[in-house]
């Protein structure tokens, strides 16, 4: 749903709902920004990002949580461009996005 | 009862008798003070009074006996001295008139110039004869000689005479006889020489015998007296009897030697204790029918002991006194110690049970929050999609309602938001970051907030910090927050017009106090203690989220401060935070804060 409004807002996405899907778009296309759920089924947000990266070290990781509980912080802040709690504002996303993209 | 007197006694009495704290109740470790008093108070005099008693017990027991014994050899000593004086009064007299017929024959006794003579000689030599007589084997009188014509009476049928006929020695009771005077009658019985016998009488007044007894008594406490064999009083007595009266005590048991015990006066208002001691007087010669009597009352003979025992009751009773009083003042002492230590211990107690509730609750929180997060956010995204729907593709641009109600939902989710980021951030703990922080600067700086509202509302604001304030080391972010929390809560609970007061002053060395006070609703009693519980909001409606002032708690916490309320309905709240001066950074806090 965040991807069919981010969409509307003119940004060039692509969705999938699996840590495992994500590696394989990353594989065949180059992305600026990856939007992720700390907590996923499969593989986690925190361990897809470091595959993410080590695919491609430029890509800049935007993560979204439901909950503030210490090891999201800890990672999140040292990790990761930036760091949002759910629910999130669509305009904050958007401005978060083009200051992470440049 | 004065003030003084009352505060006098309640030093005394100890402090659990005035409970105040019910609620403490359960954090006591000793639940009934006033039983540890009185068991205290209890075996602590038993084991002081105890041994005292038993030992005045001992030494009056002691004291009585050795007062007894001596006063049992006193009396026994005078009783043998006076006996041996009365059996030598008697026996002399015998040996005189035994000496009497050995050395003078018959024919010369009853010649009544010799007898006369005679009894001049024994009346120079011993004194109290009366007179003298002698009486031939037939029983009539062959000579006399003394004061009264009594020749030619006929004694055969006298008790007397058969006696002496029988024993060859007689000794007579006291008796009036014809005379009416009280004497005695010694007889010595002898032969003629053709074989038959006479007897030689001799009638003795009493005066000697008296005057000899009389010697011995020792004291106004003591009595000597004669009786004979069948009790009757021979020599007059103060208190037991009349001459020739029934004797008031019992009859003393034979024996041979002289005898003391302790008796008991049993006439008839009278009841007091006697040393009794007596002798059954008998001469070498004849057996005598007096029973020596020494009585002494042993009342008039203790008074010196009495005395002693009356010093040793005061001095007993002032110890029992000073150990009653010594005792009772250090067994409050000490149970007020204890209680004072025990109820500060439940106080600590309380409070922990408080903090550890609302950590728990913080926790519930964080875990309430996390799992409306999701729903939320998916409340969020499909709301927002839609919503884009309607702007961004400009078909359903014209229908306001329609984005009027996705609006509202959005405006839902933000707020639940709200609630649900603070929550989390109740629950979670942030670094506290320390710096030089100057009370007026922060105060001044959250009151920039509230200007406009306080100019719109017409409420005043006064602000008292003292110039002289030093610098307070503390989170400045944190304690604007608190600030901000706090004054949002006075603004929200005064009507237009009233006064907010924000006081600041130094509390003690290392601490400083800030109040922030209104003159607003107030709160009613039973909510104090709710009040910084998360969820408990006395706003109407959804105005409030019930967490302001629990963050605010937790927030006082982290900086190790304090925070209290003071509340009247309709008179107004205060809020009291108390924080050091500086803060020892916590390395535990060392922790990524969020990023935004």
């Amino acid at each position: 749903m965040l991807a069919k409004r981010l969409a509307l807002r003119g940004i060039d996405i692509d969705c999938v709902y699996a840590g495992e899907d994500a590696i394989v778009k990353a594989e065949t296309q180059r992305y600026d920004v990856a939007i992720l759920d700390v907590k996923m089924p499969g593989i986690g947000g925190i361990e897809l990002e470091r595959k993410l990266k080590e695919l491609d070290p430029c890509l800049k990781t935007i993560f979204l949580t439901g909950h503030g509980s210490k090891i999201d912080f800890e990672t999140g802040s040292a990790e990761a461009a930036c760091y949002l709690a759910k629910p999130i504002q669509i305009d904050e996303l958007l401005m978060i996005l083009r200051e992470v993209a440049g | 009862m004065t003030d003084r007197i009352r505060r006098a006694f309640q030093s005394i009495w100890p402090e659990f008798n005035h409970p105040d704290n019910k609620h403490l109740d359960p954090y006591f470790t000793f639940s009934d003070y006033r039983k540890i008093w009185v068991v205290g108070i209890s075996v602590l005099v038993a084991a002081a009074l105890v041994p005292l008693l038993v030992v005045t017990v001992i030494h009056y027991q002691l004291l009585q006996k050795s007062v007894d014994s001596e006063l049992i050899l006193r009396a026994e000593r005078v009783a043998s001295n006076a006996r041996r004086a009365v059996t030598f009064f008697l026996e002399e007299r015998l040996n005189a008139l035994q000496f009497t017929v050995n050395e003078i024959d018959y024919d010369q006794l009853t010649d009544p110039e010799h007898l006369a003579e005679i009894l001049r000689n024994l009346k120079l030599g011993f004194g109290g004869l009366t007179d003298l007589s002698v009486i031939a084997h037939t029983g009539t009188q062959a000579a006399y000689a003394g004061p009264f014509s009594l020749e030619g009476r006929d004694y055969s049928n006298q008790r007397w005479f058969i006696e002496c006929q029988k024993r060859h020695f007689y000794v007579s009771e006291i008796f009036r006889g014809y005379r009416d005077v009280p004497h005695i009658i010694i007889a010595v019985k002898s032969f003629r020489r053709d074989g038959s016998f006479f007897i030689l009488r001799a009638t003795l007044d009493t005066d000697g015998l008296i005057q000899t007894l009389a010697s011995y008594e020792t004291g106004a406490h003591a009595e000597i007296f004669l009786i004979n064999r069948s009790g009757i009083v021979q020599t007059s007595s103060k208190h037991h009897g009349e001459i020739f009266e029934k004797m008031s005590l019992p009859m003393p048991a034979y024996s041979l030697r002289t005898q003391v015990a302790m008796a008991e006066d049993n006439q008839v208002g009278r009841k007091e204790p006697l040393i009794v001691g007596y002798a059954y007087i008998s001469t070498q010669i004849a057996d005598t029918p007096f029973i020596l009597m020494v009585i002494k009352h042993k009342a008039g003979m203790m008074q010196v002991w009495q005395q002693l025992r009356s010093n040793i009751n005061w001095f007993v009773g002032f110890a029992i006194l000073i150990i009653l009083v010594v005792v009772i003042l250090t067994c409050s002492y000490m149970v007020n110690m204890l209680y004072r230590a025990d109820k500060s211990k439940a106080e600590t107690m309380a409070l922990m049970e408080q903090s550890n509730q609302l950590a728990t609750i913080g926790q519930l929180a964080a875990g309430v929050a996390h799992e409306i997060n999701n729903p939320l956010a998916l409340i969020n995204e499909t709301a927002g999609y839609v919503k884009d729907l309607f702007v961004l593709k400009e078909q359903f641009h014209q229908d306001d309602e329609l984005i009027g109600y996705i609006d509202d939902i959005l405006d839902a989710v933000e707020r639940c938001g709200t609630i649900t980021r603070q929550l989390l951030g109740f629950a979670r703990k942030f670094e506290v970051k320390i710096q030089k922080v100057k009370l007026n600067e922060v105060i001044s700086d959250v009151l920039v907030f509230h200007n406009k509202e306080a100019g719109y509302r017409n409420i005043k604001v006064h602000v008292d910090v003292p110039e002289d304030m030093p610098p307070v080391e503390t989170d400045r972010g944190k304690l604007q927050q608190i600030l901000v929390n706090l004054v949002n809560n006075a603004f929200q609970a005064v009507d237009n017009g009233c006064i907010l007061d924000i006081k600041a002053s130094p509390a003690g060395a290392d601490k400083v106090r800030i109040c922030i006070g209104d003159n607003g609703c107030g709160m009613p009693e039973e909510n104090l203690p709710k009040i910084f519980e998360p969820f408990f909001t006395t706003k109407e409606g959804n105005k409030g989220t019930g967490l302001g002032l629990a963050i605010t708690y937790g927030l006082v916490k982290k900086l190790h401060g304090d925070i209290t309320v003071i509340s009247k309905v309709d008179e107004g709240t205060t809020f009291t935070v108390t924080l050091p001066t500086r803060i020892q950074e916590e390395i535990s806090d060392n922790e990524g804060s969020t990023g935004r």
